[in-house]
């Protein structure tokens, strides 16, 4: 079922597109694409070494001491990693650009693109690093500590070693993640910092160079794959180890200084620009206001706030329902047949241009070309990889022992799935689906197909304020924007529970 | 488990098909516009009732990408009218071959100087023009005196205080370099673009991103931008009331500024041409004409319609026609522009 879906809405659409372009290999040749690649490339290594850099030590000096509001500031990690890109970039522009609240002027400067890759990534990489630095049993550290190895000592030779897979995995997320990155570099990059993925879009989009945009969808496919790979590979190999509950000290000395540090950083780059957009929304050129907020709720919005909230609601609602069900099926499948194939499959919507899908859909479902049922397909395929990477390391590390037990005490299988094997993954499959729901709630992947002015969501109605000039429309845009993280908010602690077991 | 996703692949199926039922009392047309199409929906009832059809609005993206999606779909159409093509985009269009010949009896009102091509293809909705904005007071504080030819605006000083669209992917940006063409010939302006950019002209990819983001008005450090010429009057209008007058002025440099018309069309291999001509007069109708203006900051095209007070603060440039030979050669200048200044 999840390998027929990919099927219909990922690999048909894209040969489609393929098969309607050809292919000109020549453009590879060009200088400018090149540079191109060189680019996104670079700044994809750039953003995962800084990401394993702040992001890899941090985790480490939370595991080991009792920081206040660490459950918290790993809850609300996840708010960046589910903010839709355009309000990153509202936030990120407000704070770093040229009359920014920090009078740090980077707009025009790849350190601008670096930044909102880490926004969005650091985040992943700290829960990623503390679930793994958790793992490492601490009397190994305390052993070594015991034999005379200093803090730092213990930290690079006992726990680096043991959780490198899982911050190597974390790296190569990043990685992966900033490489194919289409929305901030088309906001931020400006015409100088593009990647690969802006340059398919712009020949897709508006040049209709389908021959030269599937050269380079090729190659993003392979860098992307590549990737992937080692991901996978490095998946397998980590998880080592189960968490252990324990009282830890306080930091002291240098370690606390280090910490504090370090979460100053983290919250300066993932949650300032957010406060940054909330501020906008209440905040115009004549000081506090109201107006843009009243606006909104007014009778005679276009979209009026309701549609746009009821939508968003109902699209997010239909697409973690088929999400779970797909993403799910796809985890057990790929836990059952100890598949490398289907698991790398898992991961393929997130390596596909979204455009050269949108032109897929168009040129194979015309007949579907405005329904809902393509439309919550195409958010299906953005999320159900989320439900499915949550739930695998979850169905990984319940001991096979454990359902061989429950057989061998007389229960069917039906019973040992039931009492046994749901109540074991609920944790992580709460997780995913709080994950995917604000992913969805946040994307933009109306771009997939065609819209209807009746389907306007809260971020369709933040780029249609956004395309007209005046002081209301912005203000409302940051008011939609602060709406949509509330929403995130909500999932989260709904879903969640607020546990943020999620990594 | 699979009977269940298999039950909801039903129910999905069972949506869209009930769509597709309720459609079928009632015929169906279709019409695809530029996102930035906006218009009052009670009027659209109107059209729905007096002619017994339900009207499927779709959003193609920016008009450029519609023209994109309208090709790459000619084969089996996916809308019967199309309203949002513009002069710059209509020779493209026409020797792709994907609209059907319709002129609407309405379009006889409009003035000459507003028609789109031969007046068969595409009917003109309305006009708008593209022109250079300028922050009145944050220009004020570099003590320059405002430009008033290109040649200036080329040079380090100016250059640096200005931002506009890319060419490549944004209509104003096609229609400004178009205007540079006109005014110092292909290579003229292709020169003029090289050293604009080499003396600190920013080149953002779509007006979102030059007027929200490098816009002074809105926090950036450039102070001249390039929108539309009604843009000092929506600055007004969107500002609840408080400004008394428009924060921006209009920039009429020769040479900087262009006529955009846009029309509305029939798409070839519509199959309710009848209901889709209908939709063509309705757009030129005098409450349709009326009501767009403050809500897609464009001028109807059809004379005498009322606007409302807030245009004052609009200007309309005098402009030589811009002559087809150049408008056909659009897709190709812009090819020239990528690889002769943005690859460069």
């Amino acid at each position: 079922m999840p390998l027929l879906f990919i099927a219909a809405f990922l690999v048909l659409p894209l040969l489609r597109t393929l098969k309607e372009g050809g292919l000109s290999v020549g453009i590879l040749a060009q200088p400018y694409f090149e540079k191109r690649l060189a680019w996104t490339l670079e700044q994809a290594a750039l953003s995962a070494l800084l990401a394993l850099v702040i992001g890899g030590p941090l985790a480490y000096l939370l595991s080991r001491a009792r920081v206040p509001g660490t459950a918290l500031l790993l809850q609300l990690l996840l708010l960046p990693f589910v903010t839709p890109t355009l309000v990153a970039a509202l936030g990120l522009l407000s704070l770093f650009g040229p009359r920014g609240l920090l009078h740090l002027d980077l707009s025009g400067t790849p350190t601008l693109l670096i930044l909102g890759n880490l926004f969005f990534n650091l985040p992943l990489m700290i829960r990623l690093a503390y679930a793994g630095f958790l793992r490492v049993p601490p009397t190994l550290i305390g052993a070594a500590r015991t034999l005379g190895a200093s803090g730092w000592r213990s930290a690079l030779t006992v726990a680096l070693p043991l959780a490198w897979p899982g911050l190597a995995a974390g790296a190569v997320l990043v990685f992966l993640y900033s490489a194919l990155s289409f929305g901030l570099p088309l906001l931020l990059g400006g015409e100088q910092y593009g990647t690969l993925e802006v340059e398919i879009y712009t020949l897709t989009a508006y040049d209709l160079r389908l021959n030269e945009a599937s050269a380079l969808i090729l190659v993003q496919l392979f860098i992307t794959f590549v990737a992937t790979a080692v991901y996978v590979r490095l998946g397998a190999t980590g998880g080592a180890g189960v968490a252990t509950a324990r009282t830890l000290p306080r930091p002291r000395g240098a370690a606390a200084a280090l910490t504090y540090t370090l979460m100053g950083a983290v919250l300066l780059i993932c949650f300032a620009p957010l406060v940054a957009v909330a501020l906008g929304s209440v905040h115009g050129r004549s000081g506090v206001t109201a107006a843009f907020w009243t606006g909104l709720l007014s009778p005679d919005a276009d979209p009026p706030l309701a549609l746009m909230l009821g939508n968003t609601l109902r699209f997010a609602g239909l697409t973690l329902i088929c999400a779970v069900l797909l993403g799910g099926l796809h985890a057990f499948a790929i836990s059952l047949s100890r598949s490398k194939a289907l698991d790398l499959l898992s991961l393929l919507p997130l390596m596909v241009s979204p455009v050269s899908l949108a032109v897929g859909y168009l040129l194979l479902y015309p007949a579907l070309r405005a329904s809902l049922g393509l439309l919550i397909a195409a958010y299906t395929l953005l999320a159900s990889p989320l439900i499915t990477r949550s739930l695998l390391p979850a169905l990984r590390a319940i001991p096979e022992r454990l359902n061989e037990a429950a057989r061998t005490l007389g229960a069917s299988p039906g019973r040992v799935w039931r009492t046994v094997t749901v109540p074991l993954i609920v944790p992580a499959l709460r997780g995913g689906a709080a994950l995917a729901l604000s992913t969805v709630l946040g994307e933009f992947a109306a771009t997939l197909v065609l819209a209807r002015p009746e389907w306007a969501t809260l971020s369709t109605g933040m780029y249609a304020r956004l395309g007209r000039p005046g002081e209301q429309n912005l203000g409302e845009a940051c008011a939609l924007a602060t709406l949509l993280m509330l929403l995130s908010l909500l999932a989260f602690s709904v879903l969640d529970g607020g546990k943020g077991e999620v990594t | 488990m699979s009977r269940r996703s298999t039950l909801l692949g039903l129910l999905a199926l069972g949506a869209v098909s009930t769509c597709t039922v309720s459609a079928q009392a009632v015929p169906t047309l279709t019409v695809i516009t530029h996102d930035s199409f906006a218009l009052d929906k009670k009027l659209i009832a109107g059209f729905e009732a007096a002619n017994h059809v339900h009207v499927q609005l779709l959003k193609g993206g920016d008009a450029g990408e519609l023209l994109n999606k309208l090709i790459l779909t000619r084969a089996a159409p996916i809308a019967d009218v199309v309203y949002g093509l513009d002069n710059s985009l209509l020779p493209r269009a026409q020797a792709a071959g994907i609209l059907s010949a319709y002129t609407s009896p309405a379009a006889a009102k409009i003035p000459a100087a507003y028609r789109l091509g031969d007046g068969t293809l595409l009917n003109t909705v309305d006009a708008g023009y593209v022109s250079l904005n300028v922050d009145r007071a944050a220009f004020q504080k570099t003590g320059l005196p405002l430009p008033t030819t290109l040649a200036q605006l080329a040079t380090p000083e100016y250059a640096k205080l200005l931002v506009v669209e890319s060419p490549a992917t944004s209509s104003p940006g096609a229609a400004f370099y178009l205007a540079t063409v006109q005014a110092l010939g292909q290579d003229g302006a292709l020169n003029w673009w090289r050293s604009a950019r080499t003396g600190g002209m920013k080149v953002t990819r779509g007006w979102e991103q030059a007027y929200n983001q490098e816009f002074t008005l809105y926090g950036g450090k450039f102070p001249i931008v390039l929108s539309y010429a009604s843009s000092p009057a929506a600055e007004v209008f969107y500002s609840a009331g408080k400004l008394k007058d428009a924060p921006t002025d209009n920039l009429f440099i020769p040479g900087t500024t262009f006529l955009q018309l846009e029309g509305v069309g029939i798409l070839k291999g519509s199959k309710q041409t009848a209901l889709a001509k209908k939709f063509v007069d309705f757009m030129l109708s005098a409450s349709v004409q009326k009501d767009f203006p403050d809500r897609m900051w464009v001028y109807p095209s059809v004379p005498g319609t009322p606007l409302s007070s807030v245009w004052k603060y609009a200007q309309q440039p005098k402009l030589p026609p811009m002559p087809d030979s150049l408008l056909n050669r659009s897709a190709a200048l812009t090819d020239l522009w990528v690889t002769q200044v943005l690859r460069k």
